[in-house]
């Protein structure tokens, strides 16, 4: 017979500290395989009523509640957890209490980005590549294992700056915004420029070795980092390698 | 008073809301060249827009016979005739260059080559009577993209997300027996940077969503719909209308928790011989493909009160008879997996392989979707405080309502895919109102009265006491599904009524904490006080309405007459601080209408009948048919909440 309880670590932000507290998950059924939001929603229910963390549609759509499941992002609403696991806040971002994280300091590095002037022919289709990363749901579980992510000091939750260094998402948008059919060339000169500020030039050196998932499956390096790094190195790469 | 704890700003337009109709919001305002400010609990564009299915309504789009009067009048007769003439027609005036708008902030949908124009949908929406729906690639997170990017785009436009709005700050004069009402601006708890806000402007924008979180998890929508708008909106001083109006779709999932409350399908996923059964197996509900949403629920919930409920208090969807039909069940099961492919998806993974086959009846129960009422606002979102005579409304000078916030567009039933529009319609005009005013507006010099107000949130920072408002709002929570749900009677509304003014003192005894960064105790406090008078208005409103009408059940009421005059609901503060309930009588669609409509409806289910008395093999084939004609043009897909889903939903088309 399997056990009724599943003991679930929870590493908590609280006054500066981190802490490992452990919660007894009580199992509705025998056969339950809990997600990890129902571990959460649990816990806040019979235990810590200040418990701290994000969620929003509980399923898989909003993007809100990513947390780290043994050191690894995941979206908590469809994260099942097992005995043991330990619960903690995205180790990518400031933590501000328990699970909860800053997230608009990459929001803000993008501001004015898309300034497209507003007498296009609307009527234009978009092809798959550009729907493939319209389906992003910015939960930012790429930011694990970013190399130009990794040079941002993500400490301060005080001030509302935008972080230096970009990341796959910010470069997603970027790259959505290149092959938006109604995006004119002369706008696209300013994309890659900031692509570039952001540190692109780092994913070339770092490419082969990049090792970055999509939360939602999208194939980041090959549809958002090799076409952006193509565009804004490719004559440069070729006379290398000439 | 620890003045680090205060952050003093200024601007020309406040946004509450990040989501749909707060980006619209934004973009009108901003192009103005004006300041604005946008507040937003969650994180920027993670809204009920984000997940909703993106399909979207567009005048002319798929039919060139379309007009402004022909749609504007399909949404009047969809509500059962509550909704405001001059907001359906501000909706059917700009539903194609609000469509317009979107699609050059980045929306890109298919394009029909031969007409150059967005593709519609293959099927009309069966409530709409003209093809003007609109599907888009990656559903709502192809909008939150758009709305992402509407917000990012303005240097003009600052942000401040992981805020809590709590209170709109304001003015009031006495003038003879009335009063005028002018807005400062607002006060907000900044949980990240554990700062309040004082935030100086002479419009605010509510763009705060609904209300669905009262019945959690019973509910498809965003956690953080807890009826903040028009909490926000009473305490300012505005008219609610037809609060007791809320969308609940029939068929979500009861179980397993993590699924709880999600889309499993629609009255039309039962197909033609679908049926809904109670525990004991009887049918409870026959041609269940051609009712409304709220026939549905009732059908359900009536089992639930006579205790022959299913064991999480919901009913039994039975399609086995569509999927063992010897020629027509494999085009069944096409139809089933295609018509709402992620509500199949939740509903085969929460309830199995042999569920997903429909081999076995789904436990199905409904769950909250929308609030057709809301703020009461004029055709150009500016927010109304009504006079001793309700025909005479006044403006609050300087507050705006858009979106689920608003209330007068959908009355007693929602078009599918109109909320989509209503958010670009009303979003726009509301920016657009609130930079006019901005404009108009002279500036107040001091924070005096921000000082004043905020002295009362400042006290429940460090209060001791013994209950905690998580525990208590999940007693609200369940209060709210058993007694303001999908089927409520006279003694449910007492009832939960007594049970809100109780719930009301124990905000005294809450405990929260000393501690300004992310203090989720206050959040909890203040998240629960706007679900608590959101809640007060949906009961007193209930009470005021004395049949059941569209969303609005009413187990001990009959079902409205359409030969009754229809009004809406009118719910404010009196003086004495009460919630008064009023009637607000509308304009009545002609009687030659009606009756047409009635003929048609009751053919639609003589058809049914004979179809079903026919012996197997002449339906089987009938059906087959049907099938092929449904699935041999392009793919179905239906919205959840939308008519098509429903199409016993015409019903309030009169």
């Amino acid at each position: 017979m399997q056990e009724k309880y599943l003991n679930i670590k929870l590493k908590l932000k609280r006054n500066k500290e981190f802490i490992l507290i452990e919660y007894k998950y009580k199992k509705r059924s025998y056969d339950e395989r809990p997600m990890a939001l129902d571990v959460l929603l649990q816990a806040q229910e019979e235990k810590y009523d200040d418990l701290a963390f994000r969620y929003g549609c509980r399923a898989r759509n909003c993007g809100v509640c990513t947390i780290d499941v043994n050191d690894r992002p995941k979206l908590a609403c469809r994260a099942r957890v097992k005995e043991g696991d330990i619960l903690s806040a995205m180790a990518t971002l400031p933590v501000i209490k328990d699970l909860v994280v800053k997230r608009d300091a990459i929001t803000r590095q993008l501001k004015g980005y898309n300034n497209i002037s507003h007498k296009n022919d609307l009527n234009k289709d978009a092809d798959n590549s550009y729907h493939n990363l319209t389906a992003c749901i910015e939960c930012y579980a790429c930011l694990d294992g970013c190399p130009i992510h990794a040079k941002n000091n993500i400490v301060d939750i005080q001030n509302n700056v935008a972080y230096k260094y970009g990341n796959p998402y910010s470069l997603l948008k970027i790259q959505r915004l290149l092959i938006d059919p109604l995006t004119p060339e002369i706008e696209k000169t300013q994309l890659i420029d900031k692509a570039k500020s952001l540190g692109l030039e780092i994913y070339r050196r770092e490419y082969k070795n990049l090792k970055i998932k999509c939360g939602v499956g999208i194939n980041l390096k090959g549809e958002v980092i090799k076409p952006l790094l193509d565009v804004a190195f490719g004559d440069e790469v070729e006379k290398e390698n000439q | 008073m620890n003045s680090n704890e205060i952050e003093y700003l200024e601007c020309d337009v406040l946004v509450i809301g990040s989501g749909g109709t707060g980006s619209q919001a934004v973009q009108g305002a901003a192009e103005e060249g004006l300041k604005v400010i946008v507040i937003s609990k969650d994180p920027m564009s993670s809204s009920d827009t984000k997940i909703c299915e993106g399909v979207i309504t567009v005048r002319e789009s798929g039919d060139t016979t379309d007009t402004k009067e022909i749609l504007s009048e399909n949404i009047k007769l969809a509500g059962a005739d509550l909704p405001d003439n001059k907001i359906t027609a501000a909706f059917a005036n700009d539903s194609k260059s609000a469509y317009d708008r979107l699609r050059n902030n980045g929306l890109r949908p298919s394009i029909n080559k031969e007409k150059n124009t967005p593709k519609t949908l293959a099927i009309a929406m069966g409530g709409h009577n003209k093809s003007r729906s609109v599907g888009h690639k990656n559903s709502g997170i192809a909008f939150g993209h758009t709305n992402w990017d509407t917000i990012i785009k303005y240097k003009n436009v600052n942000y401040y997300e992981d805020c809590w709005f709590l209170e709109v700050v304001k003015k009031e004069f006495q003038k003879n027996n009335n009063k005028d009402i002018e807005v400062l601006g607002g006060l907000i708890y900044d949980a990240a940077r554990g700062k309040i806000l004082f935030i100086k402007a002479p419009s605010v924008i509510i763009a705060s969503g609904g209300l669905s979180s009262l019945y959690f998890p019973k509910t498809d929508t965003m956690r953080g719909n807890t009826g903040d708008s028009y909490a926000l909106g009473i305490q300012a001083g505005a008219d609610l209308i037809d609060m007791e109006q809320i969308q609940f779709l029939p068929f979500c999932l009861a179980s397993p928790p993590s699924y709880e409350g999600l889309l499993a399908g629609e009255p039309s996923t039962a197909s033609f011989l679908g049926v809904l059964r109670d525990k004991n197996k009887k049918i409870i509900l026959d041609s269940v493909y051609l009712r409304t949403r709220a026939e549905c629920s009732e059908a359900i919930m009536r089992a639930v009160e006579d205790g022959r409920g299913s064991p999480n208090g919901g009913a039994f969807l039975d399609m086995t008879k569509n999927m063992s039909a010897p020629k027509s069940g494999k085009y069944f099961m096409k139809y089933l997996k295609s018509a709402l492919p992620s509500a199949y998806n939740n509903a085969r993974q929460a309830l199995g392989k042999e569920a997903g086959k429909a081999e076995i009846p789904w436990e199905v129960r409904p769950s909250a979707h929308y609030s057709m009422g809301g703020i009461r606002v004029d055709e150009y979102t500016r927010v109304i405080h009504s006079t001793e005579n309700l025909y005479e409304p006044k403006i609050i000078k300087g507050l705006f309502a858009a979106g689920q916030a608003m209330g007068g567009l959908f009355g007693a039933n929602r078009l599918g895919s109109t909320s989509l529009t209503e958010l670009a319609v009303f979003g726009y005009r509301a920016g657009k109102s609130a930079a006019k005013n901005a404009n108009q507006s002279t500036k107040h010099n001091n924070y005096d009265i921000f000082h004043e107000n905020y002295m009362k949130f400042k006290n429940i920072f460090n209060k001791k006491g013994k209950l905690k408002a998580y525990k208590l709002k999940l007693d609200l929570q369940k209060k709210c599904w058993d007694n303001i749900g999908p089927a409520r009677t006279e003694k449910k509304l007492k009832i939960m009524l007594s049970f809100l003014n109780k719930i009301e003192k124990d905000l005294k005894s809450i405990n929260v904490p000393n501690e300004m960064i992310w203090n989720q105790q206050f959040i909890d406090f203040i998240e629960l006080k706007n679900m608590i008078i959101t809640a007060k208005a949906v009961t007193t409103a209930s009470l005021k309405r004395d049949k059941s009408v569209g969303g609005h059940v009413r187990l001990d009421k009959k079902t409205s007459s359409l030969f009754s005059k229809p009004y809406s609901t009118l719910i404010k503060i009196n003086k004495n601080n009460s919630f008064g309930a009023y009637k607000l009588f509308r304009k009545k669609t002609s009687l030659k209408r009606i009756i047409n409509y009635k003929i048609s409806e009751k053919f639609r289910f003589m058809k049914a009948k004979i179809l079903r008395s026919l012996p197997e093999s002449i339906s089987d084939s009938i059906i087959e048919n049907k099938y092929k004609n449904i699935l041999g043009t392009n793919k179905t897909i239906i919205k959840p909440g939308s008519i098509d889903g429903a199409s016993g939903d015409k019903v309030n088309q009169i």
